[in-house]
């Protein structure tokens, strides 16, 4: 029903939504704390503390465990690619480690340091949180981005190529601009429910002052990510696939609405804001939180590390060979390891397992049953034989003709085709009936 | 049959084996401390709701101790991140492959960590609201946390019998499929789960001690309380550790009963460890912490070498190339000690008695 896709979909949605603000509250919280200090403002002081526990249930539960869900979800999807990574950056990976730890010790003392620490000492506390939720964000932007940039490490296989990836500086700048505009949907969100009507406005005001101020920097951000893409991956989000171009179109009309919203709403007028604006800002930008991640990972197909890898695991290396040798010869969890001229269809199923289930589905997501529903055998072999170039975010088909052919008739059974009749012969009741008959051209069952 | 076992990825470990693996046991042994007080003190924790119902002593201490529950969530989990990365990189492939087979049920975990944290956070922060309710919310949080350390148990497991994978992955629903129910697998789960009612005993116990000054009374009761577990703990922990001794492979048994004199050793050294603990307990807590902190940092080990011992036959890492990445390596080193001062620091300022802090700001 869900395809792997979808489950990391779901996952890593939610965790840029919660993690992307454990870095933008990060700051909000000693800016304004500092801010408070400054202006002897004890009521804005009661705010910041009442924001913090809100920020500790929100990051320290849904953003570090959906953290560890992302990391979950790849292994189960993606073996291979998150083995790759891990072989590559796992030193990353430790690294970001020492970050997270220092992230969450600095969180609870911050929070539960409110009437242990004195004011400076808290405040320090609170910029380490900053520093290493940070420093999280900046090692973890570095992986995410050579998946789509690998840049020399194709070449060189070294971990600073791969790390220092063309699209790794932009993204950071880009995903920093983002972690302070949701520092701002958030604090909006705590904002709207102070009681005091004079602190609640100013508290408002200053909230959207934070999202304008990082919607500000993504679009320059985005024009430099953008740049850095692979030119295929670029045409891919501006009219070669029309879905993903739609939903990157949706992300910039999204974005826009949120601006308009949070500039003529709590921006101008502070004082009419309230609780049900708030949820809605933020439901505007998860939605842009949405369909801009989904675009990034839609622009990255038919790869899942580009140019090294194919979304279905393949490794560019490895195609001549499993070419030559057969894709049932190359996989271990086949009942066959070539095709059983007796039943294709079977064999035919499991080249579909091995080579096409990590995107599709049979019936839910992604599925394969309705992308081939009123294909022909001939049709489906000629889509098979020019897959990637037919599908620009498709991989090739890999492996022997005789496998292709099994996968063909596989598919070509899914949708089985109602037979034209004969009228009935008067009194002889109709029956409407539809079979699984295989179609012209086909093998018989 | 030939064992069904993807290949490892065709990169490079960026490290030697043996510095990976000392970090994996490392890693884990830190992992392993707050999860046992997290399942453990769960348990006793519930417990003690429940009779604080009648009595005070167990109210009072339910009350107090649940505050600490969600820094240890935060840190199990924290610290379990470490050496689960290093197991992927070591074993990916075994890993791997049993997870997939029990996809839904692995992936039913990070839900029910959520739901588990939730539940710590619902109860500490509302404990007064809740009332009669608080009971049962904590119990349902602690059967939580059980049935995640029953899956991990399960894919723990798995992921060592490679000679099951392929059979297992026509006979079942892939996603659904949690593996061949042995003795082995029962008693290994029993040993972790018992080891943890006397680990988090013991947490109770240590606990206590920060609670002398203002609550000296609850202190007592919550010492002699927190050793009661711990020692009962430990007695049928021997027990079960015995099972689960007895119900591995004969060769594999054999290692640590004389054939392998290193494995041998360790475990004799790490059963005497566990006995001057009990004997420590009712006099010294800090002696039966050091010497249970042992026990447990061997058992971690012996729980490396079985299976290193299971896998033999199947696949050994040490046939992996090796590429190794000193200059990161030493920069996580470096930004790890760094770390640890910070987080000792900011601990510092957070413990430190009110009187020698400064005047606030």
């Amino acid at each position: 029903m869900f395809g792997g896709g979808m489950i990391i979909g779901i996952i890593a949605i939610l965790h840029v939504f919660v993690s992307h603000f454990a870095v933008g509250g990060g700051l909000f919280l000693p800016w304004t704390e500092r801010k408070a200090y400054r202006e002897s403002n004890p009521a804005l002081l009661e705010y910041v503390k009442s924001h913090s526990k809100f920020f500790v249930l929100v990051v320290l539960v849904s953003g570090a465990v959906s953290g560890v869900g992302i990391w979950w979800s790849i292994g189960l999807v993606n073996p291979e690619a998150t083995a790759t990574l891990i072989h590559v950056f796992v030193w990353g990976w430790a690294i970001e480690w020492v970050f997270f730890i220092v992230e969450i010790a600095a969180a609870f003392v911050y929070y539960y340091g409110w009437d242990r620490l004195d004011a400076k000492t808290h405040l320090t506390v609170g910029w380490i949180y900053f520093g290493a939720a940070w420093a999280s964000l900046f090692v973890i932007n570095g992986i995410l981005t050579f998946m789509l940039t690998p840049g020399r490490w194709l070449e060189t296989r070294s971990f600073a190529s791969a790390f220092f990836n063309p699209g790794m500086l932009p993204s950071c700048v880009l995903r920093t601009a983002v972690a302070v505009a949701l520092a701002g949907v958030y604090a909006l969100l705590t904002a709207a429910a102070i009681r005091d009507v004079a602190l609640r406005a100013d508290v408002v005001r200053y909230a959207a002052r934070w999202l304008l101020a990082g919607t500000m920097v993504i679009p320059p951000a985005g024009v430099w990510y953008i740049s850095t893409l692979p030119a295929a991956a670029r045409e891919l989000s501006m009219g070669a696939a029309p879905v993903v171009t739609l939903f990157a179109g949706l992300s910039i009309f999204f974005s826009a609405l949120l601006v308009v919203f949070t500039y003529f709403g709590p921006y101008q007028h502070p004082r009419y804001f309230n609780l049900t604006f708030a949820f809605l800002l933020a439901a505007l930008a998860l939605s842009t939180t949405a369909v801009t991640e989904w675009v990034r990972e839609a622009v990255r197909k038919p790869y899942v590390i580009y140019n090294y890898m194919y979304a279905n695991t393949l490794r560019l290396e490895d195609i001549n060979r499993i070419r030559q040798q057969g894709i049932l010869a190359s996989a271990r969890f086949v009942r066959h390891h070539d095709v059983d001229p007796q039943a294709p269809e079977e064999s035919g199923h499991e080249v579909f397992r091995v080579q096409c289930a990590s995107c599709h589905t049979l019936d839910g997501y992604n599925s394969i049953r309705f992308a081939v529903k009123g294909w022909s055998r001939e049709m489906i072999d000629y889509q098979l034989l020019h897959l990637n170039e037919l599908k620009g975010f498709m991989p090739p088909f890999v492996g022997t003709p005789v496998e292709r052919q099994a996968l063909a008739v596989w598919l070509l059974r899914l949708n089985p085709r109602p037979v034209m009749q004969e009228p009935p012969a008067p009194g002889v009741k109709a029956q409407a009936q539809t079979q699984n008959s295989p179609g012209p051209g086909e093998p018989k069952p | 049959m030939t064992p069904v076992i993807p290949a490892p990825v065709p990169v490079p470990l960026p490290a030697p084996v043996w510095l990976l693996q000392l970090l994996l046991v490392f890693t884990f042994i830190l992992h392993l401390l707050p999860m046992n007080f997290l399942v453990g003190g769960g348990v006793i924790l519930t417990v003690s709701c429940f009779l604080g119902r009648r009595d005070p002593h167990h109210r009072d201490f339910s009350q107090r101790a649940c505050r600490t529950l969600p820094a240890v969530v935060a840190f199990t989990i924290t610290l379990g991140v470490a050496p689960l990365l290093f197991l992927q990189l070591l074993y990916g492939q075994l890993f791997y492959t049993s997870s997939v087979l029990m996809a839904w049920y692995w992936l039913a975990v990070v839900f029910l960590i959520m739901l588990g944290y939730y539940g710590v956070y619902w109860f500490t922060l509302q404990q007064e609201e809740l009332g009669q309710r608080a009971s049962w919310v904590l119990l349902v949080t602690a059967s939580i946390f059980i049935l995640v350390a029953f899956f991990f148990s399960r894919n723990m497991s798995f992921m060592l019998h490679p000679q099951d994978f392929y059979s297992q992955f026509f006979q079942g629903e892939v996603g659904t499929i949690l593996g061949p129910v042995t003795s082995t697998g029962v008693a290994r789960l029993m040993h972790f789960l018992v080891g943890s009612l006397a680990v988090g005993g013991l947490g109770a116990a240590l606990l206590s001690h920060a609670w002398r000054r203002e609550a000296p009374e609850l202190a007592a009761w919550t010492r002699r309380y927190g050793i009661r577990w711990f020692t009962v703990g430990t007695g049928i922990q021997m027990l079960v550790g015995l099972w689960f001794l007895f119900s591995l492979p004969q060769e594999i048994r054999g290692m640590f009963l004389g054939g392998d004199r290193l494995s041998s050793a360790i475990l004799a050294v790490a059963i005497a460890l566990a006995v001057l603990a009990l004997a420590a307990a009712p006099k010294s807590l800090a002696a039966s912490s050091v010497a249970i902190l042992g026990a447990l940092s061997l058992m971690a080990v012996i729980r490396h070498l079985l299976r290193v011992a299971y896998l033999r036959p199947y696949f050994d890492p040490r046939s992996v190339p090796v590429q190794s990445q000193w200059l990161v390596f030493a920069l996580f080193v470096i930004l790890l000690l760094g770390g640890l001062s910070t987080v000792g620091w900011m601990l510092y300022q957070f413990f430190r008695p009110a009187a020698s802090r400064a005047p606030s700001v």
